[in-house]
């Protein structure tokens, strides 16, 4: 059996999220200060909220990384200094950078370790060796590269590494798509990516009939490295991050089970020969998705790489119906609602650890103990207590509208 | 103020040197991403370059993931004969060059690098190798102007020539063609329009790096070259691959004559970060010092319920501002305080669920803050 596991990396786009992924088996997340990062639509996090984030996540053995990983201008650069000396005071763990700028800005104001993010396109050893003289502690590798190289240049470079193995992949190496920024007037590199690659375009290819190509030929298929869990573990990658700080709660919450009961198993077990893994396999398809690849994990992406599709939901998919706010053997499972459903649906509880089960749903209330046939969102519904429900758990329904 | 531009072919070479040029940059099909010449044709040509007395730019400007870099690496060995300066943008390449060989370097810092810091950093890393630095054509003029001013190296910009968008090592016009796919060497084009934007005839290329595209208009600074002379540019880039090097001999003309419309970019101003405040809502972004919670339900003529997010709680009694996610503010005291059981209390804790006075035009997401 192997001793060695990586760190499950997750998405945290608000202080929920962030508790909802550490609850659910998260090791460590990254989150967003209001300035610096990539997700300039993202809820993100006030002084407060990244304060009170710490403070949960290190209750619980979890690690914090803070993302300033924007193109950052000089101007934005006279504001970090501030910043940086706050996250060491709140003792984050790291920060993500992708520009050096930024770096000696952090290493002149603190002693953060420092990550280097995926929007550097870190490829290979020697620039991985670069980085490392720079003050980098990890890179985040740039998603063309497979395990196998990973595994080498951490070994060459004698750096930690992280990899991407799971969500959604900008078909551009990283930080080398400007397509925003010349069409849209929104710097791509500074938070303001408005997902062009993900739109159909029409393609005169030169052929002898005067029809073009409709294709959404620059959007990537999601990526889904579940069954490449061995090769990570084998090649000994320290982090194993899963994209998506603007996605729900619930793929926050079910990525995070997922990825860790995996390790788990894997450590309890030295394989993954289980039935667990279609019934994981299962629960990633539950959440919202393109078709997943495995991208270039093995061997570079192919043309089976490419979604070539509209954004659409899958047939498989469901929805999250709400959160547990509060439970007690009086007052009963309170639950905000963010999709509506009726008195007698099928609902399943998410619990942070073991197989999901069901929610009884044939006595529904109001905050006000007055009977509820169909809930609404934004509201607050009761339901009878449950003694496996906990604050926190998510709650889904299949294919609720 | 140099001139430096691509030559793949003799008569390339000779159109350079009828303008004065003493340096070219030659492009080598495994190393450079659009990059044509072949070993031999490499060598032919830049043994032709150094008998005009030019000085050979290696181009070595392609991302590598680490098996194709180990591949390169060993090959580059074999042109060192046959190239004066090496021009590398993958930090890998730069590290690479700097522990491989004697040769001056040019760094590409076109992508990131829009601070001085970051600059002057990779200034000091290459040291006395450095030959020049390749800025980013998303700097403003009075960006630019200072950076010039600042750094101490020789920085070359584009003048003229195409903006690349793109640049991703898959092949995607080949996926879209079953009976024809790439072979080594060869290159796919054809001409996107996007249905999300009006611009139409995006130039696409794909050959073995990879798949790139590039703007509808070609990016021209030529009508700046006095002004970028005098704040201390000492190269403009005239890259002319997309339509032929024949254009160089009157630069003073071009625009007139030249078949690719021209854009300026973001030379006069970069206003690429004025509309992120409005990718969000601004209000509901105050969350610091006395902010109390978030409406989670609103039950008309009952109660608003929130979640307490102040580490001090809530009591009755207390005055608070609530900010509808309109703008619109109402100050109200609190006059009873209810937990979820629905009785009254003197105080809940933060995180916990608590029900006050409904108030009318309150909608579910109104921030609340202590006054």
């Amino acid at each position: 059996m192997s001793s060695f596991m990586p760190e499950i990396l997750s998405p945290a786009g608000s202080l929920d999220k962030l508790k909802v992924a550490i609850l659910y088996g998260a090791n460590a997340v990254y989150v967003g200060g209001q300035k610096f990062g990539l997700r300039t639509a993202a809820e993100n996090f006030t002084m407060d909220e990244l304060r009170e984030g710490v403070i949960f996540a290190h209750q619980r053995g979890a690690k914090v990384y803070v993302v300033l990983n924007s193109f950052l201008h000089d101007k934005d650069l006279t504001e970090l200094p501030e910043f940086v000396e706050f996250l060491e005071q709140i003792k984050i763990d790291a920060v993500i950078v992708s520009d050096l700028g930024v770096i000696k800005t952090v290493r002149a104001h603190s002693n953060i370790d420092i990550h280097i993010s995926t929007q550097a396109s870190t490829l290979n050893v020697e620039a991985a060796k670069l980085w490392k003289k720079m003050g980098a502690t990890r890179i985040v590798l740039g998603r063309e590269v497979s395990v196998k190289e990973a595994g080498k240049i951490k070994r060459e470079a004698g750096i930690e590494i992280e990899m991407f193995i799971h969500g959604s992949m900008c078909m551009a190496y990283s930080g080398n798509c400007v397509i925003s920024n010349f069409t849209q007037g929104r710097d791509s590199n500074r938070g303001g990516c408005a997902h062009s690659c993900r739109f159909e375009y029409s393609l005169d290819m030169g052929l002898d009939t005067e029809e073009k190509k409709k294709a959404f030929f620059m959007s990537s298929k999601d990526l889904e490295g579940l069954r490449v869990l061995p090769e990570f573990i084998a090649e000994e990658i320290d982090s194993l991050k899963i994209e998506g700080r603007m996605k729900s709660h619930l793929y926050a919450g079910t990525m995070s089970k997922v990825y860790s009961e995996a390790l788990n198993y894997y450590r309890d077990h030295g394989n993954f020969l289980s039935d667990k893994l279609t019934i994981w396999e299962e629960e990633l398809s539950k959440v919202s998705h393109r078709a997943y690849t495995k991208a270039s994990l093995l061997e570079p992406a192919g043309d089976e790489s490419i979604f070539n599709e509209r954004e659409n939901h899958t047939a498989n998919e469901w929805q999250m119906v709400g959160s547990v706010v509060e439970v007690s053997t009086q007052g009963g499972i309170i639950i905000e609602v963010r999709n509506a459903f009726n008195q007698g649906d099928y609902l399943e509880v998410i619990p942070f650890k073991g197989d999901a089960f069901p929610l009884k749903t044939l006595e529904i209330m109001d905050l006000s103990f007055r009977p509820v046939l169909r809930t609404k969102p934004s509201t607050l519904i009761r339901l009878p207590f449950h003694e496996n429900v906990s604050v926190h758990n998510l709650v889904r329904a299949r294919g609720t509208k | 103020m140099k001139y430096v531009s691509f030559a793949s072919s003799i008569h390339d070479l000779g159109l350079l040197k009828e303008q004065n040029h003493d340096e070219v940059i030659l492009s080598h099909r495994d190393f450079s991403r659009l990059g044509k010449l072949d070993d031999e044709g490499f060598i032919s040509l830049s043994r032709e370059a150094k008998k005009l007395g030019m000085r050979v730019v290696f181009e070595w400007d392609i991302l590598m993931t680490e098996n194709v870099f180990t591949l390169l690496a060993s090959k580059i060995k074999t042109f060192d004969l046959h190239y004066d300066v090496l021009r590398v943008q993958d930090p890998g390449a730069l590290e690479w060059s700097l522990h491989n060989t004697n040769k001056p370097l040019q760094f590409v810092a076109e992508n990131a690098n829009r601070n001085l810091e970051a600059l002057k950093g990779w200034c000091d890393y290459i040291g006395s190798r450095l030959d020049r630095l390749v800025l980013s054509i998303e700097l403003s003029k009075n960006t630019l102007s200072e950076f010039l001013t600042k750094l101490e190296v020789p920085c070359e910009l584009l003048g003229l020539g195409r903006i690349l968008l793109f640049y991703t090592p898959r092949n995607l016009l080949s996926a879209l063609n079953e009976e024809e796919k790439l072979s080594y060497n060869q290159e796919l084009f054809a001409l996107g329009e996007s249905e999300e934007s009006p611009h139409k005839g995006f130039p696409i290329i794909e050959n073995k790096h990879g798949t790139f595209m590039f703007h509808i208009k070609e990016f021209c600074l030529l009508e700046f070259r006095e002004e970028l002379k005098n704040m201390g540019l000492s190269h403009m880039r005239i890259d002319l691959r997309s339509e032929g090097l024949q254009f160089i001999k009157d630069l003073d003309n071009l625009k007139e004559v030249y078949p690719q419309d021209l854009m300026k970019g973001f030379f006069l101003v970069n206003k690429t970060d004025v509309l992120f405040p409005k990718l969000k809502n601004s209000r509901l972004q105050k969350r610091e010092g006395n902010y109390l919670g978030e409406i989670i339900e609103v039950d008309k003529s009952n109660h608003l319920a929130l979640l307490v997010k102040h580490p001090q709680g809530i009591r009755p009694g207390m005055d608070i501002k609530i900010i509808h996610p309109k703008g619109e503010e109402f100050f109200v005291k609190i006059h009873w305080l209810k937990n979820s059981s629905l009785n009254e209390v003197d105080h809940i804790e933060q995180n916990q669920l608590a029900l006050i006075p409904y108030v009318g035009g309150v909608w579910v997401k109104s921030h609340l803050f202590i006054e």
